[in-house]
């Protein structure tokens, strides 16, 4: 069922697109988090001529291989792909104008979306985003107390946007009735 | 009525939802651990209180670049000394990445280290709570420094991150066996070793990297000619480090 959904949905290119773009900006914004700085340093730098402004940050994204763990590479690369299925999804369902929107899926995407950037980062030397905001409550240690170091929210982040493009698809499948 | 308000409601909830992500993005991003935070006491996050935390804040900038130690003759250096271009790498001896970036960096050195244009520099930053083994491994470099000079420190530093499987996996009976592979007098290893001379002279780079922003590692500043610092994080590819590298080597 939900494979006929995406089918008919990716057959119209424009959400192809989206899903292609928003999936790129995903997995760009998670490999290269960690050199933000280095990033608009060399973007800022009057001295660095435009047409090489861009060659770090494409040769950074090369760090996925380098900088990541098999298991982080691959939740990231999973985030980044099902983030871009699931904004192509909800944006098809919303233009569809279907009136009986339901609550529930918009949620639960919205909750795999954040518990994947979340879980975005090198988990085993230290992740970026998790720390951060442990560090909001002193509790940057819990890290060390989970099994994957932090890994855990971009599985659960994996589990939540695969759920979410199951509901909403299901939503797309339903027939727009007036139910009595 | 009811059916309406629910639809306005709804119609709320992706800009709303993008909003709210996008508020989370850029605070996590703002409030990240310290690039100018002053050195703590203790670089163990469950010795650091609310207040420590919130002192933390900023970060983002390469400001706190700055508070790197300069480079001088008690800093252990592959190349030229007076090369163009200094990569000051603060390394942890577990962590599997820098493992994977001290093959990048002999590889880096291989082509720009022999003519003078890149020298590297090693600085210690182990991560206590996820590599206890780090400390007493960034320990048996400096002994290794101490017995053999700056060419022992290397090999030392080349042989044990061949041999460990890292993430704390190398067992401390390896120290003097890698210690002998490389030709130094075991006993005398083994004296420096346990003697805590160096203590302080890790601790004080751990605050060191802290200090300049290292929130994990490998954590490395790039100095060009002119004194232009660039933040690198992670075990980068070769590639983005040659980038770095020659982007360095226009600042005159």
């Amino acid at each position: 069922m939900v494979f006929q959904v995406l089918l008919k949905i990716f057959r119209k290119p424009t959400y192809i697109f989206i899903a292609f773009v928003t999936g790129f900006v995903v997995f760009a914004f998670a490999v290269l988090l960690p050199n933000i700085p280095l990033i608009v340093s060399i973007m800022r730098h009057p001295g660095i001529p435009f047409s090489q402004k861009f060659n770090l940050p494409i040769s950074l994204l090369g760090s996925i291989t380098t900088n990541f763990t098999l298991l982080s590479a691959s939740y990231t690369i999973a985030i980044a792909i099902l983030f871009g299925i699931n904004l192509s999804i909800i944006v098809y369902y919303l233009r569809r104008k279907i009136a009986e929107l339901k609550q529930g899926g918009i949620v639960t995407g919205f909750l795999g979306i954040t518990s994947g950037i979340i879980g975005i980062g090198c988990a085993a030397c230290g992740s970026v985003l998790l720390t951060s905001i442990l560090a909001l409550f002193s509790a940057s240690w819990i890290i060390t107390l989970l099994p994957l170091r932090g890994g855990e929210f971009g599985i659960l982040g994996v589990a939540l946007l695969l759920f979410t493009i199951y509901t909403t698809a299901q939503q797309i499948q339903n027939p727009a009735v007036c139910e009595i | 009525m009811e059916e309406q308000n629910g639809e306005k409601i709804n119609k709320l909830i992706i800009p709303l939802a993008i909003v709210v992500a996008g508020v989370i993005i850029a605070g996590a991003i703002y409030l990240s651990p310290d690039k100018s935070a002053a050195p703590k006491n203790d670089p163990s996050p469950t010795n650091v209180d609310n207040t420590d935390v919130n002192q933390q804040l900023p970060q983002g900038d390469t400001a706190s670049l700055d508070k790197m130690t300069e480079i001088s003759n008690s800093d252990h250096v592959l190349g030229d000394r007076n090369a163009l271009v200094k990569i000051v790498e603060y390394s942890d001896t577990e962590c599997p990445f820098c493992k994977r970036f001290h093959e990048t960096m002999n590889q880096i050195m291989d082509e720009y280290g022999k003519d003078g244009k890149v020298a590297w520099v090693y600085r210690h930053f182990p991560l206590d709570q996820l590599h206890p083994k780090a400390r007493s491994e960034a320990v048996a470099f400096e002994c290794a420094n101490e017995l053999g000079g700056n060419d022992k420190f290397w090999s030392y530093a080349d042989r044990l991150f061949a041999v460990t499987p890292a993430n704390n996996g190398l067992d401390a009976a390896e120290l003097p066996k890698i210690a002998q592979y490389v030709g130094l007098d075991v006993n005398k290893f083994n004296t420096c070793l346990s003697s805590g001379k160096y203590d302080k002279h890790i601790e004080d780079e751990v605050q060191n990297a802290q200090a300049t922003g290292g929130n994990g590692t490998p954590w490395s500043i790039v100095v060009a000619k002119n004194g232009k610092k660039f933040p690198l994080n992670g075990a980068q590819p070769y590639e983005a480090i040659k980038q770095l590298i020659e982007l360095a080597l226009q600042e005159k």
